[in-house]
């Protein structure tokens, strides 16, 4: 099968790998760039596991084909932290507890970031709005809404 | 500072947070292949060929394991009713014939290649040829004269394979003295356990030559032992791992892939290749592919006096157990156990029966057959109450298990009985004596405006008991090791300590908890404790991440492992090993006619709920206001810890009684999507969720630790229809309350539509 030749910027690095056609972005990313905190939770566009930001917007990976992937670029959970310091979402859902199995974490982090990218100040319901495309089958949410609010205000005050 | 009572972080949250975590879908060692398993597709057929020949020579194939492979073709976690692999040929020993397939899922082969793609492809060019057998959809057509026996091999001689018993005083002479009988059928429906993760894991030989299975489980030393069994090895030639897990609340108790891809690794190896395997199903393979909480009717009459004290309940209970029996045999005791409500009842008949059908099996999920047995209770407790225009609450407090009192068994609970203190706090903090609130605007459809035309609101509250630990004389047991280190002087204080033990965190912090116990057990603070968890090479049996047990156990084998290292300690050995197994007292099985006296379990714990909700009876939305969960836990060893699980119980709980739909007929599952099978989304739960954490000691538990996970999922539904009767005046003896089916059955009782 003909392979296809994506580079793109990942998480700030310059990033070239081969794909096949058919190849979903979620599985270049993890078997090719070996990013395997993007997570597959359905494969089907449902669950947010895979959320990645390309291009500034949050895209289920699962559903974008690889090669779209050309000239892009990316941001996935590996690229939140500043070396080994956390992003205030990360830290936020450590120590709220807003995690358990923490399958769901990656996509969770990566939708509220494009949240408070565009807005600083969300309300609640703004907050739900945002993350209404990730599931969660162990937390029940409340303290994820919590540590997303409480990111929002240590970014503030920074 | 004592280390129980912190709201410390989970050691794993930092690897979490950034991606670092290494499920066992997230392994690629190198020189990896893929193991792609093959379902059979067959909800009941004979097979009378298979021919591998042409996926053997397909591109990037190495080798197909077929039942040929398999040296013992047989498993279960507690009868060994299921082939490993179904085939026309089976070289190994066998209990059940392997060339039936009795489930849509029944394993054919296992197709190892270069590349998953390779696999699959490969994998469609299996040849087979079946015999159809009549199918088995149903209790009903279990049931029905004349049925096609699922396992004819079975000394049963019949679908209605396991049956319990409870016979207490004399029912038929409470029926004639009752000033009123409250009488239902009820029909529970599946639910799907839906972790993020699904089922996943590695496979390969370890420096020591062990078959090494990494993959997300419950129970490491179980895992062990059934692969084992089938591969004919000894324990010790096994080494089961668990990496972090994504999930697991029942579902990953049975084997999915851990036999599977050791069978797949013996056979290359016996090829000579020494190259590891790994597997992962699509979501659609899990939803297809593994148990259910079971799906069941319960036909029951309650006798009570006209103060609405309770003199005697009746039941028939049906499980489908499905094709397998996975653990419903268990699953059906706690039904049995929980039926008539954690209330005092003086006479009984009790029968339950586990079912075998051609369907998808039914087996462990939070709870264990407990949120089924509270359905029925507690709907019958509330219908009770409206019979006889008592409130909900005053009608438990006549009723309720209490200190001394006499389960359904007809022997004391275990002390530390907490339930009528339970009831009085969530009713306080419900605020359950204040005048009903207005019913809300409901907007059931973005494009229309929310209003509060077709609105009613109402308040349900539900309760609840269930046992921490295996039941029924199974020999319970924990195993804990601890190491303590530090200087040789004899007037020395430990500095640092190994823990190890191999009780699985599926994600509800199992591990954490276990450290802040040993923290509090030794002295020493949680980060000078180094863990050694789940690793069978490394630690004893802990045994399962299940029944709402394994802090109450292995906190027990903590504490006696820091008695014994400290006493080691004390006498100069440095390092100082502590080593205990912890039994707890035993419980016994039922006798076959349920009238002997009997002690089941050895711990309870304790939960009651008050739901206020809005339903919009025009369009049958239901927006639930406010929940109430007050539990008793005995003692907090982390307070964020425990509402998460309370939290998240709660909302497995409103997506089981509101939206959550498995569809299966003729034995397929026609949903195995999150497209079509609704789990609540953040959009989608309550407006709010508050715990109530009531700490009264349990006498038996570590620190007066209670078990807890499982508790709170089970009054919410029972609650929810309590509070829609509260709301309409119509009972709902079925759910999920979807709103197609809370339309219907309020139309039929002449509710809304104008
Ligand atoms: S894996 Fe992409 S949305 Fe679920
Ligand atoms: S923490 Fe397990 S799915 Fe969210």
């Amino acid at each position: 099968m003909s392979k296809t030749h994506v580079t793109a910027i990942i998480n700030g690095d310059q990033t070239e790998f081969l794909t096949e056609d058919g190849t979903s972005l979620l599985n270049a990313l993890r078997d090719d760039v070996g990013l395997t905190g993007v997570k597959e939770g359905c494969g089907t566009g449902d669950c947010g596991a895979c959320s990645v930001i390309m291009n500034g917007a949050l895209n289920a990976s699962c559903l974008v084909f690889a090669p779209e992937a050309d000239g892009a670029t990316i941001v996935t959970v590996e690229g939140l932290a500043d070396g080994d310091h956390l992003h205030p979402l990360q830290q936020c859902f450590l120590e709220g507890a807003a995690l358990q199995c923490g399958i769901c974490t990656p996509g969770f982090l990566v939708a509220a970031k494009v949240l408070l990218d565009k807005n600083p100040n969300p309300t609640e319901t703004e907050i739900r709005y945002a993350l209404a495309g990730n599931l969660c089958r162990c937390t029940g949410y409340d303290k994820i809404i919590r540590a997303v609010q409480e990111a929002a205000s240590r970014m503030q005050e920074a | 500072m004592s280390a129980l009572g912190q709201s410390l972080p989970r050691p794993d949250a930092r690897d979490k947070v950034t991606g670092d975590a290494r499920y066992p879908g997230d392994r690629f060692p190198p020189d990896v292949l893929f193991a792609f398993i093959v379902f059979t597709d067959q909800p009941h057929a004979r097979i009378t060929r298979l021919d591998t020949a042409a996926a053997e020579a397909a591109e990037g194939v190495v080798a197909v394991v077929t039942a040929a492979d398999v040296p013992v073709n047989e498993y279960g976690l507690t009868m060994f009713d299921q082939p490993v692999l179904i085939g026309p040929t089976s070289s190994g020993r066998s209990a059940v014939p392997h060339d039936v397939s009795r489930w849509e899922a029944d394993h054919l082969a296992v197709v190892i290649a270069e590349t998953e793609e390779q696999a699959r492809s490969a994998a469609a060019l299996i040849e087979s040829d079946w015999e159809a057998l009549p199918l088995v959809a149903d209790i009903d057509a279990a049931l029905a004269d004349g049925a096609p026996l699922v396992h004819p091999e079975h000394p049963a001689q019949s679908n209605a394979y396991h049956h319990l018993v409870i016979t207490k005083g004399d029912v038929a002479t409470a029926f004639e003295r009752a000033d009123v009988v409250i009488e239902g059928t009820y029909e529970l429906p599946y639910q799907e356990h839906a972790y993020l993760q699904p089922e996943a894991g590695v496979a390969y030989v370890d420096e020591e030559g062990r078959i090494t299975v990494e993959v997300a489980g419950q129970w490491t030393h179980e895992d062990q032992e059934q692969i084992a069994h089938a591969l004919d090895l000894d324990l010790d030639a096994v080494r089961v791992i668990y990496p972090p897990i994504g999930g697991a609340f029942g579902g990953r108790e049975d084997m999915s892939l851990q036999i599977v891809l050791a069978l797949a690794v013996r056979k290359l190896n016996e090829r000579g290749i020494d190259r590891p395997v790994r597997s992962q199903w699509s979501r659609e393979e899990s939803i297809v592919g593994h148990h259910k909480r079971h799906r069941g009717r319960v036909h029951t009459r309650w006798a009570a006096t006209k103060d609405g004290v309770l003199l005697g309940v009746e039941a028939t209970s049906h499980l489908d157990a499905g094709s397998y029996n996975y653990t419903s045999n268990k699953v059906l005791g706690n039904l049995h156990l929980t039926v008539a409500g954690p209330y005092e009842v003086p006479n009984a008949q009790l029968d339950s029966y586990a079912v075998y059908t051609n369907a998808v099996p039914g087996g462990a999920f939070r709870g264990f057959g407990g949120p089924q047995g509270c359905f029925v209770s507690e709907t019958q407790m509330n219908r009770l109450a409206a019979a006889l225009h008592l409130d909900p609450v005053e009608v438990r407090r006549r009723n309720v298990l209490g200190e001394g009192s006499i389960g359904i068994t007809s022997t004391p609970l275990p002390a530390g009985v907490s339930l009528p203190e339970v009831i009085e706090e969530c009713a306080i903090e419900a605020d359950w004596e204040a005048p009903p609130r207005p019913p809300a605007a409901i907007g059931a459809f973005a494009s229309l405006p929310p209003t509060t035309e077709a609105s009613r609101r109402g308040r349900g509250f539900a309760c609840a008991y269930k046992n921490i630990g295996f039941s029924f004389g199974f020999p319970e047991r924990s195993v804990a090791d601890i190491v303590l280190h530090g200087s040789d002087d004899a007037d020395a204080r430990p500095t640092s300590a190994e823990l190890y033990l191999a009780g699985a965190d599926v994600g509800q912090g199992a591990h954490l908890a276990f450290l802040q116990m040993a923290a509090e057990a030794t002295g020493l603070d949680v980060e000078a404790i180094t863990p050694g968890f789940s690793d069978t090479a490394t630690s004893g049996d802990s045994g399962s991440a299940s029944a709402s047990r394994l802090s109450w156990m292995t906190g027990n084998a903590i504490l006696g492992a820091a008695e014994e290292a400290e006493k080691a300690w004390r006498d100069g050995d440095r390092p100082a090993r502590g080593h205990f197994r912890y039994t707890p007292p035993p419980t016994e099985m039922l006798d076959p006619d349920g009238r002997t006296p009997t002690t089941p379990n050895f711990a309870y714990g304790y939960v009651a709920e008050a739901v206020d909700l809005s339903v919009d009876v025009e369009t049958g939305h239901i927006v639930v206001h406010d929940v109430v969960c007050a539990i008793d836990v005995g003692r907090i060893i982390n307070p964020q810890q425990v509402t998460g699980q309370i939290e998240g119980a709660v909302i497995q709980a409103h997506g089981y009684c509101l939206s959550e739909n498995l569809v299966v007929i003729d034995g397929r599952v026609m949903n195995p999507r999150f497209s079509g099978y609704l789990i609540p989304g953040i959009g989608d739960i309550p407006e709010q969720v508050r715990s109530v954490m009531l700490e009264i000691p349990d006498p038996r538990g570590p620190f007066g630790v209670r078990g807890m996970a499982e508790m709170p999922l089970m009054p919410y539904a029972p609650a929810i229809v309590g509070a829609l009767y509260d709301a309409t005046g119509v009972w709902f003896d079925s759910f999920p309350l979807t709103p197609p089916r809370v339309r219907a059955v309020l139309r039929a009782a002449g509710v809304g539509a104008s």
